[in-house]
């Protein structure tokens, strides 16, 4: 994953996870101020715009593409591009330049991405008349064991769980063979060989929100005709994706595990006005990671119009378990909003850090993640007794 | 299986502490169950929910609306726990509610965290289980260190296992600095062993005893290490679904046991069970669930086995 999706604040994570929605086009346009190269950020913001028929969500889809293909996301910036050009037809010019764009990307190194990158324009266009964005929420089932295998995925975000079975040939039983996790970037779908009918040997559900591409095999015949070379591309991209799938999955969800640590926290806001005192404030953290901390913000807020907090500067005392340890940071609040927890109103902010020092952080680090080499360990285990 | 009332006589209840950091891995729905088999098994238990940021044990209870909670206790509306425990359909269950003030329990002071854990040991019960928050904050890990059973419940999922991992780390980074806190240069000597990358090349456990050792001259580090090695863990692998995610809990025990110099016990694992997440959605009381599930099988073993220590 790009290093620039990798340090994204907890705040937008939680707001492209949907834990915390966004209520106003303001709100999100401050938002996007504090972190404008964001792709996902703008594809939310973008998704909003849509659901209120604004134009402008055909230019927030547009920058969120470009940011995708910036961060090597080929397959989430065409996504992008289906919703643009169904809001404003594109002219052939802008065709041929988000296509000189992609083909320019560098993309992750992911079979999926590649294949993106690796389309004539022709084939690119066709390909994105016909295949359709599709969501669900968790826990749907997509797919059962026995369903006839008539349609390719692509995943565009969130995460599946696919479940293989073996079928015993006496009594049409099924046994199950295996468990994996299917996520962004990944593509299910055993529709090769494409002559055969084919019945699915697994159940696939998902496990949170998810974003979908699906072409149905109907509509990949007729494409296979008209472009012959589209054919080769994706059974190459069916063979090797399934043999690198396990491999990069380990990789992929450490760098995206995010912290539910709760700790203390103190915080200094500054005032605008001079000669105002600063405001004290304490409560405690939701989530943390070292760009960045939501903070829920403790009884002594009275809770009502908080908004002013917005853009003010912040000295962070985080109390660490420890008790003579604690690491003062400053940062800005990048949001605040109320929201419902238990039933209640409760004033949270989101901050992100500006100054760490260098020991500081790497404490953070140690109490977040451990040490390089704990970590390490849990991951080389996790390799050798989750996965072989 | 039910079984007769144990009417021996204890004067102190045995505390299980239910921590393992991440929300989301299953703690309340555990202690629930395991507080539900200790009272089939016939001990007097006390299911206390100590989600201080979150409190919802008495929705999986059946429960709508407690009329007594945490709240009342830290307000001093009453004076002992055993006036806030509530009956439960279960016989010799009851439950000690949350409180429902987030904001202003999440992080009690220090003179009613003292308040809560010296009651803990006057309930008239046989088994107090603590369900305790996701997180590692002071109030958490002071809970879980106060337990005599200290149990970590994880997912087969690689941010469950980070999690809970941490969630020990940093609970005996906490024991050491209370050991400590009367120890000024010892407590500086902890802060530097937390940063990764510490200049002293401290960077386990088992190396600031060693460091300790050769630098303090008191019998300090012997008390450190009977604390520490005390600290017995009890893991336990959540929504299991085949035989390969048993070893998720396997992991933590290693890397615990490497870097941590913590012992620990594997106490098994739970099989997943869609139906218990049907019962929680739609609050149906986790005491009537089907005995038949295999999830409610291995929390029994669980709990005949704590029982038995």
């Amino acid at each position: 994953m790009n290093d620039r999706i990798d340090r994204q604040d907890s705040v937008v994570n939680r707001i492209i996870d949907g834990s915390i929605t966004i209520d106003s086009v303001e709100e999100f346009e401050d938002l996007l101020k504090a972190f404008p190269n964001d792709p996902r950020l703008h594809r939310v913001f973008a998704d909003r715009l849509l659901e209120d028929n604004s134009i402008n969500a055909a230019e927030e889809y547009k920058t969120s593409a470009k940011l995708f293909i910036e961060a090597g996301l080929p397959l989430q910036a065409i996504t992008c591009k289906i919703f643009e050009w169904r809001i404003i037809k594109p002219s052939r010019e802008e065709g041929l330049a988000f296509h000189s764009a992609l083909c320019e990307c560098s993309p992750q190194n992911i079979e999926v991405q590649k294949f993106f990158t690796k389309l004539a324009y022709e084939e690119m266009t066709a390909l994105m008349e016909k295949i359709m964005p599709h969501n669900y929420p968790a826990n749907t089932m997509l797919k059962k064991f026995g369903d006839e295998e008539n349609e390719l995925c692509f995943v565009v975000s969130g995460a599946l769980e696919e479940t293989n079975y073996h079928r015993l040939e006496a009594d049409e039983k099924v046994q199950k063979k295996s468990t994996i996790n299917l996520i962004e970037s990944d593509i299910f779908g055993g529709i090769y060989p494409f002559c055969e009918d084919k019945l699915s040997e697994s159940d696939i559900e998902s496990i949170t929100c998810v974003e979908l591409l699906k072409i149905s095999k109907l509509k990949l015949t007729a494409l296979y005709g008209e472009h012959p070379d589209l054919n080769r591309l994706m059974q190459d991209l069916c063979k090797s994706h399934s043999e690198s799938n396990r491999e990069r999955y380990s990789k992929t969800v450490r760098k995206a595990i995010r912290h539910q640590l709760p700790m203390q926290v103190n915080l200094k806001i500054f005032q605008e006005e001079s000669g105002k005192p600063p405001l004290n404030l304490s409560g405690f953290t939701d989530d943390i990671s070292l760009g960045g901390t939501c903070v829920i913000l403790g009884a002594k807020y009275q809770t009502g119009d908080i908004t002013h907090l917005t853009g003010k500067n912040v000295k962070i005392q985080l109390c660490l378990p420890i008790e003579s340890i604690s690491l003062n940071i400053l940062g800005s609040i990048v949001w605040s909003k109320e929201i419902p927890v238990e039933g209640k109103k409760t004033a949270i902010v989101g901050i992100q850090f500006k100054e760490v020092n260098p020991v500081d952080r790497e404490i953070l680090k140690g109490y977040c993640c451990g040490s390089e080499a704990e970590q390490n360990l849990i991951w080389g285990l996790w390799s050798s007794l989750m996965e072989k | 299986m039910k079984e007769e009332l144990n009417t021996e006589n204890k004067s102190t209840p045995k505390i299980l502490a239910v921590g393992g950091g991440k929300g989301g891995a299953g703690k309340s729905v555990f202690s629930t169950i395991m507080a539900f088999w200790l009272a089939r098994i016939g001990h007097r238990t006390v299911l206390m929910d100590v989600d201080l940021g979150g409190a919802n044990l008495h929705t999986l209870l059946g429960i709508k609306s407690p009329d007594r909670t945490l709240n009342d206790f830290i307000t001093r509306k009453f004076g002992e726990l055993e006036d806030i425990c509530i009956d439960t359909s279960e016989k010799n269950l009851r439950l000690i509610s949350g409180a429902s003030d987030v904001l202003s329990l999440a992080n009690p002071h220090f003179s009613q965290k003292i308040k809560l854990m010296t009651h803990l040991s006057r309930l008239d019960a046989d088994y107090v289980v603590l369900d305790l928050g996701a997180g590692t904050s002071f109030n958490v890990l002071d809970f879980f260190l106060v337990a005599h059973k200290k149990l970590i419940v994880l997912t087969p999922e690689p941010t469950s296992i980070q999690n809970a991992y941490i969630f020990v780390r940093n609970a005996v980074y906490r024991k050491l600095s209370r050991l400590s806190s009367k120890n000024p240069s010892l407590q500086a000597l902890i802060k530097i062993a937390m940063d990764p990358k510490n200049v002293l090349k401290i960077r386990t456990i088992k190396e600031l005893f060693q460091f300790i050792e050769e630098s303090d001259k008191t019998n300090i580090i012997e008390v450190l290490k009977k604390e520490i090695g005390d600290m017995h863990l009890g893991v336990v692998t959540n929504k299991v679904r085949n035989e390969k995610e048993e070893n998720a809990g396997r992991i933590v025990q290693i890397v615990a046991e490497k870097y941590l110099t913590i012992p620990s016990t594997d106490l098994g694992c739970v099989s997943y069970d869609s139906h218990i997440n049907t019962m929680v959605s739609d609050m149906i009381p986790l005491t009537n669930l089907d005995q038949s599930s295999q999830a409610y099988g291995n929390v029994y073993e669980i709990a005949n086995k704590l029982s038995r220590d």
